[in-house]
């Protein structure tokens, strides 16, 4: 896919060389002179420096052609000029911008920005990740509140040996997929028996992601 | 009318100047205090007439008072800013009759498509140009 990102600082960057290193085409604009020289001898001819804000720079990206475009700018209003630019004059299918102030989420789901990130979500994802003890990992956050969070089946929980159907989850909250310690999926059914160190992927509210922890996770 | 007008340069202080002087409930809000020097004396003393705060925040536009607002006009330097602010006001808010002002006329026509009241300077002054050199 070709993936547009506005903002090379420590965020764009980052995301550009995962993005890359995943086989995407990726393009990248810095308006900042001295972050744009960073991104430039990272990434070399995909970077430009200019304000990604502009119609006349945001086209010379290729953003016509582009699949997605991340905003990632370090200022939600250049995040959300970016976004409708690129959704309304550039006909970009899919826009995810990069959240810097959280009381702002709610302007950009209003305004159809497709996926919003806030620096809190990455924080608490990325220190999770870090813990495996803590058996969660955010996969991804999905639109309002909800994310989607993958709990690895501890050897010794309670719900090892249990069907679904058995197990009480907390509310708004949807099992989407387990995936076996093979990596075959299993049927979604309630006599689907969940076995040690399977991976349960389901659909929650932040504030129930602590009891989905704990429903998965505590020993019987 | 309950009017908050975001960004205190030369056309903002015009605008919230002149709807004052009309007896309207003006409320002026900009970051920088010493913009408010644009505004009339009279103005200026009186309470409740100015505000120094981010016109971007939740937060400082409740306490200027957008809740009871009738009007919002974002006047500020920055396009991005003040499309920003204004949507911010109609659609979080819902202040009834939003205004703002945006120069690039790129962006300016985008967000009129998109149901806003933008209005580029750029474009009007042009146009005034050119009328004045028709011969």
């Amino acid at each position: 896919m070709y993936i547009v990102v506005v903002g090379g600082g420590k965020v764009g960057s980052f995301l550009a060389r995962d993005l890359l290193n995943a086989g995407h085409e990726v393009f990248i604009v810095e308006s900042d002179p001295k972050r744009a020289r960073e991104a430039i001898d990272s990434f070399g001819s995909i970077t430009l420096r200019g304000d990604g804000t502009e119609p006349s720079i945001l086209a010379a990206t290729g953003v016509r052609r582009a699949d997605i475009l991340i905003a990632t700018t370090g200022s939600d209003e250049d995040n959300l000029a970016v976004c409708q630019l690129a959704k309304h004059r550039f006909k970009v299918g899919r826009t995810i911008s990069f959240i810097n102030n959280p009381e702002n989420e709610t302007l950009f789901n209003v305004l159809g920005v497709d996926v919003t990130v806030k620096r809190t979500q990455m924080l608490l994802a990325a220190i999770e990740e870090e813990i495996p003890a803590r058996s969660r990992v955010h996969v991804l956050p999905v639109r309002g509140d909800r994310e989607a969070v993958e709990v690895d089946i501890p050897p010794q929980a309670a719900v090892v040996g249990k069907s679904l159907g058995e197990v009480t989850l907390p509310p708004h909250t949807t099992v989407v997929a387990i995936i076996g310690r093979d990596g075959t999926m299993k049927a979604l059914a309630d006599d689907t028996v969940i076995d040690m160190h399977d991976a349960v992927v389901a659909l929650t509210s932040a504030e129930h992601g602590e009891a989905l922890l704990e429903a998965l996770t505590a020993e019987g | 009318m309950k009017v908050l007008v975001m960004g205190c340069g030369r056309i903002g202080a015009q605008v919230a100047e002149t709807l004052w002087r009309g007896g309207h409930d003006v409320c002026m809000i900009d970051s920088e205090e010493e913009n408010f020097l644009l505004l009339p004396k009279g103005m200026r003393d009186q309470e409740g007439s100015t505000f120094v705060g981010d016109g971007t925040l939740d937060a400082d536009l409740v306490e200027a008072g957008i809740r009871e607002a009738d009007v919002f006009v974002a006047v500020a330097v920055r396009d991005n800013r003040n499309a920003f602010a204004a949507q911010k006001a109609k659609y979080v808010f819902r202040v009834p009759q939003v205004v703002c002002r945006v120069g690039d006329p790129v962006r300016q026509e985008m967000y009129s498509q998109l149901g806003l009241d933008a209005v580029s300077p750029t474009k009007v002054t042009a146009g005034l140009i050119l009328e004045a050199v028709m011969l």
